[in-house]
C-alpha cells in the first residue's frame, strides 16, 4: 500500500513538473591539460605509508587507468627538525615509508611536515600539520531500522558512531568507513566533519551529531547484514583538507535547475616554477588516526 | 517655503511664463470601471500643449484662457475630444471618462493616437495592460505577468521552471518588483511556471529596463510595476477561470458607487485535490498546492484617495512524515494620494512586505529538521508632483524602509536530544530623498533630470566580523577578529548619490529619439550560486564586507510610428551599456546555507552588459502582436575566476527573438502563437579526471567559467480561444494550448555525473525541465 501512495506521489509530482528528463549524451571534449596526480593522505601509525603519483586522464576515459609516474624522489621532511624521510618506488604509481620508533623515525603530532616531489624538471611542494585527531572511538552500535523500501530506505540494520569531537573549534576529521576491509569511496558516504557536525555552529567538544554519527556511515539501501566486519577511522585532516573534501562531494550529483557551477578544484601542492607546464592536482593531508570496528550480530 | 525652492530649480529651465493662467486638472478614468487611467495623455489642441497622467490618472494643465478643444488619449481606450471655454485665472477641476476600445474601431481614431510611445519622454519602458497579458497564452494555457515579461525585449530567462528574469544582462535580484508599490522578494509559483500575480487582478505593469527614474531605486537593473486594479465602482463583475492546473475567480464592485469599490481575487491550485483518492495511510496528509489571494479596497472624496491593498500567497509541498517545503510573500500597502490645489498633488504610502521560507524534513518519529528564514520590512514613503506649468513638471520625495532579516532558524532534533543551528537576525535602515524634474522645452525637447540620494545603515543588534585577506584571489577567507555591536549601532554607514537623466527630441510626429542614462545602487543582495534560484536562497544586507552594488547604464533609441496600408506599426530601436559595480561572486564550492561566515565566501567583482534592443508591434487589426529582437552580452570579471579575465554570466544569451501574434478570426474564434529562440546559456565543462583516495575527481583544466555552450532554446506555443455568444451578464470563452508545440526537448542545462551505481564511468546529462509536448484546456468567464 505504501508503495502504491509513494507511486502516486511521483506521479502527481511527475505531471506537475510534466516531462522533466534528463539524457545522456556524446559530448566530444578536450583534455586540457595532463596534470600529475598527488594522493597523499599518511598518518602517523606505525606502518607502511604510501603516496600515489599518476597523470590525470581524459574525463569520458572509460578504462579508468590513470598512467602511473614511476620516476620520482619523493621527501617528507620535518620542518621543525629538517629530519627527512624517504619514498622508495614500489609499483603502479606508489611509493612508500617504514616509520622505525627504534630509529626515532615518526611522525610527531603538533609539527608541520612539508611533501617534496621532483620528477620530470618540477618540483612540486606542499605543506601539512600533523593535527591531533579524537581521544577514542566510544562505540559503534547497530540500530534496526524500518524503511519503506526503495526509493527511500530498506528495512535492516544500520550503525551509529558514538565518538566525542575533541575540545576546543577548528577540529576537522574524516571519517573513513570499511566495509568487510573494503573502504567505501562513494561520494554519498563521504564523512568529513568540522567539531561535531558539517558547520562547526559553535557545537564542540560533545559527540557527533547526526549526520556524522549516522546517515554517512550507512551504505543507501544497503543494511549491514549478519557476520559483516565494519571498521571506523576518525582520521585529522587539516582546514583545506576539509574544504577540498567539500568542493568534490558537491560536485557529484551537481545537475538540474539548482546545480552550482563546476568548479576548478585546487590542489594544496604547488609546482616551483612548472617548467613542463603540466600542472598538479590531487591532495597531501598528514593526520592521526583512531579506529574501532564490529562484526554485525543477528 | 519648498514652492518657492522649486520655482528657483524651474528657473534653471528656460520658457517659463506664458501666458498660461487658467488651470485644468483631474483624474482620467475608464467609464466603464472607473478605474483609473495613469499614461493617459491630456492636449489642448489650441494651446499645442499636452500633459500624461501620473501613476493615479492624476492631471494637471495650465491653460490659457478663451475657448479650448481638448483631447484625451490612451492606449485601448477611444479618444476623447471635447470643449471647454476657461476664464482668466479659473481653474476647473474635473475628471473625465474614457470608453474602452472595442476590437473594430475607425481607423482615422486609431492613427490619430498611436503616437504615444514617440512622444512620451520614457525610454526603455514597456507597459502592458492586463487585458494584453491575458491573450498571450503562456504555460497550461494560463496567462501569465512574468511569462508576458519574458516576451519583451531585452528580457530573458535562463530557462523554464527559473524563478524570475533577467533584463538586460542583470540577475533576477536585480530587478526591483513592486505590487502597489511594495516590494516582491519572490516572484514565483511553482518554482518558476507562474508568476504571484493573478492576471483578474492586474490593472497595469509597467516595466522600466533604462533611464530609470529618480522616484524608483534600490535595484540595478529594472522595475516591474504591477498596479492592481482598485476594484468596478458602477457595478459589480466577477471574473474566473478553472484550468488544468489551478483555478481563479475574482469579485469586484461598489461599496458607495462612484465613490468606493473593492476587488477581492484569488487562485488556488488543486493537484493535492485531485490526488487524494490516490493517497492513503501515512500519505494522506500530503499537501501539494499553491495559492494566492490580492484584495483592495479605495474610497475618493473630492480631494482624497484612499486605497487599502494586500497581498497573501504561499506554495506548500508537504508530504506527510517525509518533508515540507513552503514559501510566500505577503503585502499590505496603504495609500493616501490627496490633491491640494490644481497644482499639487502628493500621495503618501506605507507599506508592509514578507517574504518567508520554510523547509522541514521529519521521519515522523524522533527525527526532525527545521527551517525558517525570513525578509520582512516596513516603509513608509511620500512623493509630491508640482504642476509648475505645461513645460515644467517637478516630483519630490522619500521613503525610509526598516529591514529585519532572518538569515535562518533551524533546528535539527533527534534521539540523543536538540542542534540549534540557527543564525541571528540582522537589522537595516534605507533612507532615500529624490527630486526629479520634466521639463519640456518645446513640443520638441524634454529633458527629465533627477538626483536620488539613498542611504543604507547595517545596524546592530548584531556580531560583526573582519576577515583576513585571502591566500589567494578568489579563495575562501577566514575570520580575523568578532565584536559586538548593540542595538540600533551603526556598523556600516553607505551614502550614494544617484543621478538619473532622459531627453527626448521629437524628429516629426511620427519619430523621436531618446536617451538616457541612470545610476542606481543596490543594497539587498540575493545570495544564490545555483543555475535557476531556489525559494531557499536568502536575501543579505549590505554589511561592512558586502558593499553595496552599483550600476551606471546608458541608453539611447530611436522610435518611430508607421503605415503599412491600414496597418499601423510601433517600432523601436535601442542600445543600451551598462557598467556594474561591487557584483556579489562566490569562492569555488562556497558554502552558503546556514554559515555564520557566509561573508567569507563571496568575491567582489565588476560586470559590464551591452545589447541592441529590436522591437515591432502591431496593436490594430484582425492580427496583433510584436516581434522583438535582442543581441546582447552580459559578462562578469571575478578575481580567482576565470584568470582574472572577462567571463559570460550565466544568463548570457546572445540572440533571442520573440514572436508574439494574435490573430482574430471572427467573433468567436481567437488564435494565438508565440515562438521563442534564445542562445544557449553557457556552462563549464570538464575535460579530465583523476582519482585520489579512491574517488574520482573531475578537473576542469584550468580556471575557465563558462567557457562551452548550451544548446540553443527554441520553442513554439499555440493556442485557439472559443467565445461563447454573451448571454445575458455571463461570458465565457474556451482556451485550448499547446505548448512546446513541436516536441522539442529543450536542454535547461548539461551536466556531469559518475554512475557509481552501475558502470563507475563519467556520464554527460543534459537535462530538459519541459521534454515533451503540453496540451491543456481552461474555461474562463466573466459576468457583469
Amino acid at each position: 500500500m505504501k508503495m502504491k501512495s509513494i507511486l502516486s506521489i511521483s506521479l502527481i509530482l511527475g505531471w506537475v513538473f510534466l516531462s522533466s528528463c534528463e539524457d545522456i549524451i556524446d559530448v566530444q571534449i578536450e583534455q586540457k591539460q595532463k596534470k600529475i596526480v598527488v594522493d597523499a593522505f599518511i598518518d602517523n601509525a606505525i606502518k607502511t605509508q604510501r603516496i600515489r603519483l599518476t597523470e590525470s586522464i581524459p574525463y569520458f576515459d572509460s578504462s579508468k587507468t590513470e598512467p602511473p609516474v614511476s620516476d620520482a624522489q619523493v621527501v617528507l621532511a620535518d620542518t621543525g627538525s629538517f629530519k627527512l624521510f624517504n619514498f622508495t618506488y614500489k609499483e603502479n604509481g606508489y611509493y612508500e615509508w617504514e616509520p622505525n620508533p627504534a630509529s626515532g623515525d615518526t611522525l610527531q603530532v603538533g609539527r608541520n611536515y612539508a611533501l617534496l616531489i621532483i620528477q620530470g624538471g618540477d618540483t612540486i611542494v606542499g605543506v601539512s600539520r600533523l593535527n591531533p585527531t579524537i581521544d577514542k572511538i566510544d562505540s559503534i552500535r547497530t540500530v534496526p531500522v524500518e524503511g519503506n523500501g526503495p526509493p527511500f530506505i530498506d528495512s535492516g540494520k544500520y550503525i551509529e558512531l558514538f565518538a566525542k569531537d575533541r575540545q576546543g573549534m577548528g577540529d576537522f576529521y574524516w571519517i573513513k568507513l570499511f566495509r568487510n576491509d573494503t573502504q567505501n569511496s562513494r561520494l554519498n558516504n563521504l564523512n568529513i566533519s568540522q567539531d561535531m557536525g558539517n558547520n562547526s555552529n559553535g557545537q564542540d567538544g560533545d559527540y557527533f551529531i547526526y549526520p556524522v554519527r549516522f546517515n554517512r556511515n550507512n551504505e543507501f539501501l544497503r543494511p549491514y547484514r549478519q557476520d559483516e566486519k565494519v571498521r571506523i577511522e576518525v582520521y585529522s585532516i587539516n582546514r583545506e583538507t576539509f574544504y577540498w573534501f567539500q568542493i568534490i562531494q558537491n560536485q557529484a550529483n551537481n545537475g538540474g535547475l539548482f546545480a552550482t557551477p563546476p568548479v576548478n578544484i585546487q590542489s594544496n601542492m604547488f609546482m616551483l616554477g612548472d617548467h613542463s607546464g603540466r600542472g598538479v592536482a590531487g591532495f597531501y593531508n598528514i593526520g592521526a588516526v583512531v579506529g574501532d570496528e564490529i562484526i554485525i550480530q543477528e | 517655503m519648498w514652492t518657492r525652492y522649486l520655482l528657483l530649480v524651474s528657473l534653471f529651465f528656460p520658457g517659463y511664463s506664458f501666458a498660461q493662467n487658467a488651470t485644468i486638472s483631474g483624474f482620467i478614468k475608464d467609464n466603464s470601471s472607473g478605474e483609473t487611467i495613469k499614461g493617459a495623455v491630456v492636449q489642448s489642441l489650441t494651446d499645442k500643449t499636452s500633459v500624461i497622467t501620473n501613476n493615479y490618472g492624476y492631471f494637471s494643465l495650465k491653460l490659457s484662457d478663451g475657448k479650448h478643444d481638448i483631447k484625451i488619449s490612451s492606449k485601448d481606450f477611444e479618444n476623447l475630444e471635447t470643449t471647454l471655454t476657461i476664464a482668466e485665472n479659473e481653474s476647473i477641476n474635473k475628471n473625465f471618462f474614457l470608453k474602452p476600445e472595442i476590437e473594430e474601431i475607425e481607423e482615422v481614431n486609431v492613427r490619430a493616437k498611436r503616437n504615444d510611445n514617440v512622444k512620451k519622454i520614457d525610454i526603455s519602458t514597456q507597459s502592458i495592460t492586463g487585458k494584453v497579458i491575458k491573450k498571450i497564452p503562456a504555460f497550461l494555457g494560463e496567462a501569465d505577468v512574468i511569462k508576458s515579461i519574458q516576451l519583451l525585449p531585452g528580457v530573458t530567462t535562463v530557462g523554464e521552471g527559473a524563478s524570475g528574469f533577467n533584463v538586460r544582462g542583470g540577475s533576477i535580484d536585480q530587478n526591483l518588483v513592486l505590487m502597489d508599490e511594495a516590494p516582491i522578494f519572490n516572484s514565483a509559483h511553482l518554482f518558476g511556471f507562474f508568476s504571484i500575480f493573478n492576471p483578474d487582478a492586474v490593472k497595469d505593469v509597467q516595466l522600466v529596463k533604462g533611464g530609470i527614474p529618480a522616484n524608483y531605486g534600490g535595484r540595478l537593473s529594472s522595475v516591474l510595476d504591477v498596479i492592481t486594479k482598485d476594484g468596478n465602482n458602477k457595478k459589480y463583475q466577477a471574473n474566473g477561470g478553472i484550468g488544468t492546473i489551478f483555478s481563479r475567480g475574482s469579485i469586484e464592485g461598489p461599496i458607495a458607487k462612484d465613490k468606493a469599490s473593492f476587488i477581492i481575487a484569488g487562485r488556488r491550485s488543486y493537484i493535492d485535490v485531485l490526488a487524494k483518492p490516490f493517497l492513503n495511510d501515512d500519505l494522506s496528509g500530503s499537501r501539494f498546492y499553491f495559492y494566492d489571494l490580492t484584495a483592495k479596497v479605495n474610497y475618493e472624496t473630492a480631494k482624497d484617495r484612499f486605497f487599502l491593498s494586500t497581498y497573501i500567497g504561499d506554495d506548500i509541498f508537504y508530504a506527510a512524515n517525509a518533508f515540507g517545503v513552503k514559501w510566500g510573500n505577503s503585502t499590505v500597502t496603504g495609500r493616501w494620494n490627496h490633491v491640494y490645489n490644481d497644482k499639487w498633488f502628493s500621495n503618501v504610502t506605507y507599506y508592509y512586505s514578507r517574504y518567508r521560507y520554510n523547509l522541514e524534513f521529519s521521519n515522523g518519529d524522533d527525527l526532525s529538521f527545521n527551517w525558517t528564514s525570513y525578509i520582512n520590512n516596513n516603509s513608509l514613503k511620500a512623493d509630491f508632483t508640482y504642476f509648475a506649468n505645461p513645460k515644467n513638471q517637478i516630483g519630490f520625495g522619500g521613503q525610509s524602509t526598516y529591514y529585519i532579516f532572518t538569515p535562518g532558524n533551524a533546528i535539527a532534533t533527534n534521539s540523543a536530544g536538540t542542534n540549534n543551528f540557527s543564525l541571528p537576525n540582522k537589522y537595516a535602515l534605507e533612507n532615500a530623498i529624490y527630486l526629479t524634474e520634466d521639463f519640456n522645452a518645446n513640443g520638441r525637447f524634454s529633458i527629465r533630470a533627477g538626483l536620488r540620494v539613498s542611504q543604507f545603515l547595517y545596524l546592530g543588534k548584531s556580531k560583526v566580523y573582519s576577515y583576513q585577506d585571502p591566500i589567494a584571489d578568489g579563495q575562501r577567507r577566514f575570520v580575523d577578529s568578532i565584536w559586538e555591536v548593540g542595538s540600533n549601532g551603526v556598523i556600516a554607514n553607505y551614502i550614494n548619490p544617484e543621478p538619473r537623466l532622459g531627453f527626448k527630441y521629437q524628429l516629426n510626429r511620427f519619430s523621436s529619439v531618446k536617451g538616457g542614462y541612470n545610476r542606481m545602487v543596490q543594497n539587498l543582495h540575493l545570495i544564490s550560486n545555483t543555475a535557476a534560484s531556489v525559494p531557499f536562497d536568502v536575501w543579505q544586507p549590505s554589511t561592512n564586507n558586502i558593499l553595496p552594488e552599483k550600476a551606471d547604464q546608458y541608453t539611447i533609441g530611436y522610435f518611430r510610428n508607421f503605415s503599412i496600408g491600414k496597418q499601423d506599426f510601433e517600432s523601436s530601436i535601442e542600445t543600451y551599456y551598462k557598467d556594474l559595480q561591487n557584483q556579489v561572486d562566490y569562492v569555488d564550492g562556497a558554502n552558503l546555507l546556514l554559515n555564520e561566515y557566509l561573508e567569507g565566501e563571496l568575491i567582489t567583482g565588476i560586470g559590464r552588459a551591452y545589447g541592441l534592443e529590436l522591437y515591432l508591434k502591431k496593436s490594430t487589426g484582425k492580427l496583433t502582436g510584436w516581434i522583438s529582437y535582442t543581441l546582447a552580452r552580459s559578462e562578469r570579471k571575478s578575481p580567482g575566476i576565470n584568470d582574472f579575465n572577462w567571463y559570460p554570466s550565466r544568463f548570457d544569451r546572445l540572440h533571442n527573438l520573440y514572436i508574439v501574434s494574435q490573430y482574430s478570426l471572427n467573433d468567436k474564434w481567437d488564435l494565438a502563437a508565440n515562438f521563442i529562440f534564445s542562445s544557449g546559456t553557457p556552462t563549464t565543462f570538464y575535460s579530465g579526471q583523476y582519482t585520489v583516495q579512491g574517488y574520482t575527481i573531475p578537473d576542469a583544466g584550468t580556471n575557465a567559467r563558462n567557457n562551452i555552450r548550451n544548446p540553443n532554446y527554441h520553442r513554439l506555443d499555440l493556442s485557439v480561444t472559443y467565445t461563447k455568444k454573451k448571454k445575458g451578464k455571463w461570458e465565457s470563452n474556451w482556451v485550448f494550448s499547446v505548448y512546446n508545440a513541436y516536441n522539442r526537448r529543450n536542454p535547461f542545462s548539461i551536466y556531469f555525473d559518475t554512475d557509481y551505481e552501475n558502470t563507475g564511468q563519467n556520464e554527460a546529462i543534459q537535462f530538459s525541465v519541459i521534454g515533451s509536448i503540453v496540451p491543456a484546456i481552461s474555461y474562463n468567464f466573466k459576468w457583469n
